[in-house]
């Protein structure tokens, strides 16, 4: 079965190009524009890894991964933080959440991505979705 | 002197004259040619002790021989009263300054000197006041001159006599300024005219040329209601402190650089992100050859050209900077206009957009343009806020108001409010709470339009319970403005 990966991201096109690599990929890509309806699509779709934005009105991506990283139902879900806010080697989680409790993020993937590393990652983080090895990776280079 | 005569005829009771000399609020002492103590009072006992059978200055100065420059002996030399400082030593050993009143007394009016009265008073104490005073006086760290109304040096505290030397008679503009004239905004000056406090600031000029900044205070220096002869004058050097003042504002100005640096570069990397995306997007369309994912990947491409083009021209209108174009205009016409812009997106959104417009509102000289962009921002803010928050019914106000002549737009909303984080970070360069959708340049414009105006913007903001912002443009900055426009059209 193809593993699922939701998106949680305010911008449109962010959502498209993800989805699509995704797809190509051999995942079920699943994208919420709102950490609201990220939430909702949590509950119902349980997905195997989550990839959530900082910046988002209403509310930020970090509120979301406090709420989901407090939750005992969802909490070993893996998430990557996905932003433009640091580089890569500067992002510090406790800069965002001092409170101990909450773990910091299995991974910080920094915009824009390069393709072939978030794949990877997606791949590291899930164990690779079932036709990934047979695709061995995108073919839409950069 | 009343003569003997007068003295018969007032000769009081023993007693009375006995009392008399209990009731002077001195020491008392009656010495003769010999300085001999032959009579003294109770006063004089409690604080110089045990005194007959001595001389004067065993008791006041325990001294076993007269003193250097004996008063008393001058006295009885030449019959007139005087009043001298004196150190002397009380029974306990203590050093005591007082002052001494000596008097002769004669038994006949025409003949020698018989006797003198030695009346002392204790003013150590105040001695000491004074001596703290001039202390204070002198070690402040701040430079203290007394100056007449001619504005020379009478007298300088330590501090200032260490820098300038003793410079008593010349005028205290030519010792701070090197000036040969009074200085403009004299706050001594305005002291002599009204006897009041007056403060201000003032940069110095040493030999060498350096500047030095001061804060100068003057007060008047006269009793009552006497005219003002003398005026105090009190300079702080706050040169460093307005050097280190210097360098915060340019520390917090390369900070603002360096956030606005960051700022476009987040904004461009997510541009850039849209970017990738469509390229990505269409070239995996045209591996497929399928034509719906290549268009899908040009529009992404479109989008994020058009963002650019957007980013560019906000970040250069910003930047940039013009003198605002003004004009008479009704700021209530205005603030209708601005009503009638957003009153379908409100009325979707479910939210109460009224305007508040003071009758009383005079025409003002404003740049239409500028005004317009402020109020579209703070508008659009209020809405998205209201939007933003969890409140069921919300509302947005504009209210306009003309006191005591400012002039001020206030844009209110009941939406989300502010944390403190947040009230902190809304004037600077592309913060945004609306991720993606704000460029965080709209409320850094708006400030900007204001100050251009002369005016300034205030907000007042509680988490949980909305936003209030205004803007206040004094007139008189206003017309100012005007007249400057007026001029450079002209």
């Amino acid at each position: 079965m193809e593993k699922k990966v939701l998106i949680v991201d305010d911008e449109p096109d962010v959502l498209t190009y993800l989805t699509t690599i995704l797809k190509h990929n051999g995942y079920t890509p699943l994208s919420a524009h709102t950490a609201q309806l990220g939430m909702e699509m949590v509950e119902r779709k349980k997905p195997d890894l989550i990839l959530i934005d900082i910046m988002m009105p209403k509310e930020s991506g970090i509120s979301l991964y406090t709420r989901l990283k407090e939750d005992r139902r969802f909490k070993d879900i893996p998430i990557v933080i996905i932003s433009g806010v640091a580089q890569a080697g500067e992002f510090n989680f406790r800069d965002f959440v001092s409170d101990k409790s909450i773990p910091p993020p299995e991974k910080y993937i920094e915009k824009p991505i390069r393709v072939e590393e978030f794949v990877r990652i997606i791949d590291e983080l899930t164990g690779g979705s079932s036709s990934a090895r047979s695709k061995a990776g995108s073919n839409a280079k950069r | 002197m009343p003569s003997g005569k007068t003295r018969q005829k007032r000769a009081l009771p023993p007693w009375v004259q006995y009392e008399l000399l209990q009731q002077v609020p001195f020491n008392v002492a009656i010495i003769d040619r010999d300085y001999n103590i032959i009579e003294a009072n109770d006063n004089f006992t409690e604080y110089f002790g045990k005194w007959r059978g001595k001389k004067c200055y065993q008791v006041y100065k325990k001294l076993d021989r007269p003193c250097d420059r004996c008063n008393s002996g001058l006295t009885f030399e030449d019959g007139q009263a005087r009043v001298s400082d004196e150190v002397g030593v009380d029974q306990h050993g203590r050093q005591a300054h007082y002052v001494v009143h000596i008097a002769p007394l004669k038994k006949n009016p025409d003949g020698p000197v018989d006797y003198v009265v030695e009346m002392s008073r204790d003013v150590t104490e105040t001695k000491s006041w004074q001596q703290e005073y001039q202390i204070l006086f002198d070690r402040v760290p701040c430079y203290i001159t007394v100056i007449d109304n001619d504005f020379r040096i009478v007298r300088a505290n330590e501090a200032f006599r260490e820098r300038f030397g003793d410079v008593r008679g010349e005028r205290c503009y030519e010792i701070y300024k090197r000036r040969k004239k009074k200085c403009p905004r004299c706050p001594a000056a305005k002291t002599f005219k009204d006897g009041k406090v007056h403060k201000s600031d003032q940069v110095g000029v040493s030999k060498t040329g350096a500047r030095t900044n001061y804060i100068v205070t003057t007060s008047p220096l006269a009793r009552g209601s006497e005219k003002i002869a003398h005026v105090i004058e009190i300079s702080t050097d706050i040169t460093e402190t307005k050097k280190l003042e210097e360098e915060i504002i340019e520390a917090e100005r390369l900070a603002a650089v360096g956030q606005t640096v960051a700022g476009l570069a987040h904004s461009i990397k997510n541009i850039l992100m849209g970017l990738e995306g469509g390229k990505y997007i269409v070239s995996l369309g045209l591996q497929k050859e399928d034509k719906e994912v290549i268009g899908q990947g040009w529009e992404i491409l479109e989008r994020n050209f058009e963002k650019t083009t957007t980013l560019v021209k906000d970040f250069l209108s910003f930047a940039k900077g013009r003198l605002p174009q003004a004009k008479m205009v009704n700021p209530n016409d205005l603030v209708m206009e601005i009503i009638n812009l957003y009153k379908v997106v409100a009325k979707k959104s479910g939210i109460d957009l009224r305007a508040e417009l003071d009758p009383k509102v005079k025409k003002a000289p404003l740049d239409p343009d500028g005004i317009h962009t402020c109020l579209t921002n703070l508008v659009s803010n209020a809405i998205d806020a209201c939007q933003m928050s969890e409140k069921k019914k919300c509302f947005v106000t504009i209210r306009t108001k003309d006191e005591r002549d400012v002039l001020s737009f206030e844009v209110t909303d009941s939406g989300g409010g502010m944390d403190y984080e947040i009230k902190k970070k809304i004037f600077t360069t592309f913060f945004t709470t609306k991720g993606g959708q704000g460029t965080g340049l709209g409320l850094l414009t708006t400030r900007k339009i204001v100050q251009e105006h002369g005016g300034k913007i205030i907000v007042r903001t509680k988490e949980g319970e909305g936003a209030r912002f205004k803007m206040e443009f004094p007139r008189k900055r206003l017309l100012a403005l005007y007249g400057k426009e007026k001029h450079n059209t002209a």
